[in-house]
């Protein structure tokens, strides 16, 4: 196959969670141009169905399913309703979470019910999506599943709790699956974005990329080549992986990108 | 609050991974992943040149065969040999590429020289060559690329490594050493070119399908295989479809290393 074509999803179907805007939003528009169908799912229906006519809009085709990814029984019901439209999953990506209440209190602070929201919304919820699709996937003997984590999953944060503990296990949930599934066909990956600001008051925050080595933050369209290739066959070598896309934010030591000149000298 | 809306890749809308316009340099181009690289380029839409570090007739031939390859697959195309422990040559063989290709915009660090013995074996000049071939001369390479990709402001470099890098195997201490190497050199790199449009970044490869001495040994090929997910060693032509991901990156991935291992440095 040639290589341009090893990118291409033409005919299959991604589950997309967190469908309805920012990254979510921006991936269902380059499965829609690979040419996949999207299955978008969301807690709040009027969001996924504009990122529906938006991939309309390119030719595309989305169906919205409203669901909560911490509810088990709501993931089944959004698992089923996909197979029902679509007749298959080829691709899940667990692309929802986000922060928490309760991220940036001070530890002792936090309220036992914050943590477990937490680390529900932002790890549990995959696993879950991951457990419902699986039982699908291996028994078609082929599937991908891409985990979105965070460069906070690879690094601490001051006074960041559930947010770092639950993207640091979807990293290594992502290699396990990898491990466990691989052998029945079913590749897992990891993304870890790193600033992509998407509100006005984020994008005036990050306005000229400060503490980002390259000097800019991320625009949401960047998510998609990356989400398509761990989709697509033209990442057949790559399982269990965490890529990070950050602007060389986890390469640095901070936002310190540059030593003094120092000079090789002779012994003395 | 109006609703964002992504921005579409404006460089290219319909299809991200297009690489028409685009000249690569790959070297390594007589061993599996660099021709494998410099086709997958050429397939995408690059134009390529192909160069090896080693001399010799049947190397020579080796890189004619990938020159030819492209030129069949209708990309302009040149083949160069370089001696990457001199800086004349190796300015040379940029100059060669980007003044016959007419820019530079992707290279490629693919020269692979495994070696395989008990560090008691090794002499200063064992070192000297495998550090050669395999670190001092992606570092050189990278070196001259950058001075002329600085120009135009865009320039995507890519380091193939070894697993070898990230995992201990008895009998490779000089070669996984360079190799470890060249991950430090990708994110100090990252670094002093971030603001210069110049992403650096590498992926780290299993042993691969026709590796010499590791991926065309059949014990040791299936001793690998068995412990990976897939049940098979990963392609040359996977790595290749890794390099145009890389190569096709909009810029907000770099100093990142990506495993194309099938998941070999997932587990345990």
């Amino acid at each position: 196959m040639a290589t341009p074509d090893r990118f291409r999803l033409d005919g299959q179907v991604v589950l997309l969670t967190g469908a309805g805007r920012g990254l979510g939003r921006a991936m269902a528009l380059s499965y829609a141009d690979a040419g996949a169908m999207v299955a978008g799912a969301s807690r709040t229906l009027s969001q996924l169905e504009e990122t529906a006519d938006l991939v309309a809009e390119r030719g595309g085709e989305a169906i919205s399913i409203a669901t909560d990814v911490t509810d088990p029984a709501a993931v089944e019901a959004m698992v089923a309703e996909t197979i029902d439209r679509f007749g298959r999953i080829d691709i899940l990506m667990n692309n929802a979470g986000g922060g928490a209440e309760g991220d940036g209190a001070p530890l002792e602070q936090l309220t036992d019910e914050q943590w477990r929201w937490g680390i529900d919304m932002n790890l549990t919820s995959q696993m879950l999506c991951a457990r419902t699709v699986l039982p699908h996937m291996t028994e078609r003997g082929s599937g991908v599943i891409i985990n979105v984590a965070s460069g906070f999953g690879l690094r601490g944060g001051r006074d960041n709790w559930m947010y770092v503990s639950a993207k640091a296990g979807v990293v290594n949930l992502t290699r396990s699956l990898a491990v466990t599934y691989g052998p029945a066909g079913v590749r897992t990956n990891c993304i870890a974005p790193g600033i992509f600001p998407h509100t006005p008051q984020a994008l005036e925050r990050w306005r000229g990329g400060r503490y980002i080595p390259i000097g800019r933050a991320g625009v949401a369209w960047e998510m998609g080549p990356l989400a398509v290739f761990l989709s697509s066959d033209a990442s057949a070598g790559i399982s269990g992986e965490t890529i990070a896309q950050d602007g060389g934010g986890l390469a640095a030591i901070g936002p310190t990108g540059w030593a003094p000149r120092v000079r090789l000298t002779e012994p003395t | 609050m109006s609703e964002f809306v992504p921005t579409p890749n404006p460089e290219r809308p319909d299809d991200p991974f297009l690489l028409r316009g685009r000249v690569a340099l790959v070297v390594g181009a007589g061993d599996p992943v660099g021709r494998a690289s410099a086709v997958a380029l050429a397939q995408t839409g690059a134009d390529v040149a192909v160069a090896s570090l080693r001399a010799g007739t049947q190397e020579v031939v080796r890189v004619n065969s990938v020159a030819n390859e492209i030129w069949s697959l209708g990309r302009n195309n040149v083949a160069i040999t370089l001696d990457a422990t001199d800086g004349n040559s190796v300015d040379a063989a940029i100059a060669r590429a980007s003044s016959e290709l007419g820019r530079l915009d992707i290279l490629v660090n693919a020269a692979d020289l495994p070696v395989a013995a008990p560090i008691d074996e090794l002499s200063p000049s064992d070192w000297q060559a495998i550090l050669a071939a395999n670190l001092l001369g992606p570092a050189m390479l990278a070196s001259a690329a950058a001075r002329v990709m600085r120009v135009n402001g865009y320039g995507r470099i890519i380091n193939v490594v070894s697993v070898l890098a990230a995992r201990g195997v008895a009998n490779t201490s000089a070669y996984a050493a360079a190799h470890a190497g060249v991950l430090a050199l990708t994110r100090s790199l990252s670094q002093e070119w971030a603001r210069a449009g110049i992403t650096v970044n590498a992926l780290q490869v299993g042993i691969y399908e026709g590796q010499h001495g590791f991926g065309d040994d059949p014990d040791a090929v299936a001793q690998v295989a068995r412990m990976l997910p897939a049940k098979e060693l990963v392609k040359p032509e996977d790595v290749g479809a890794a390099v145009v991901g890389l190569a096709a990156d909009s810029g907000f991935i770099t100093g990142e290393t990506i495993a194309v291992d099938g998941a070999a440095t997932a587990r345990v």
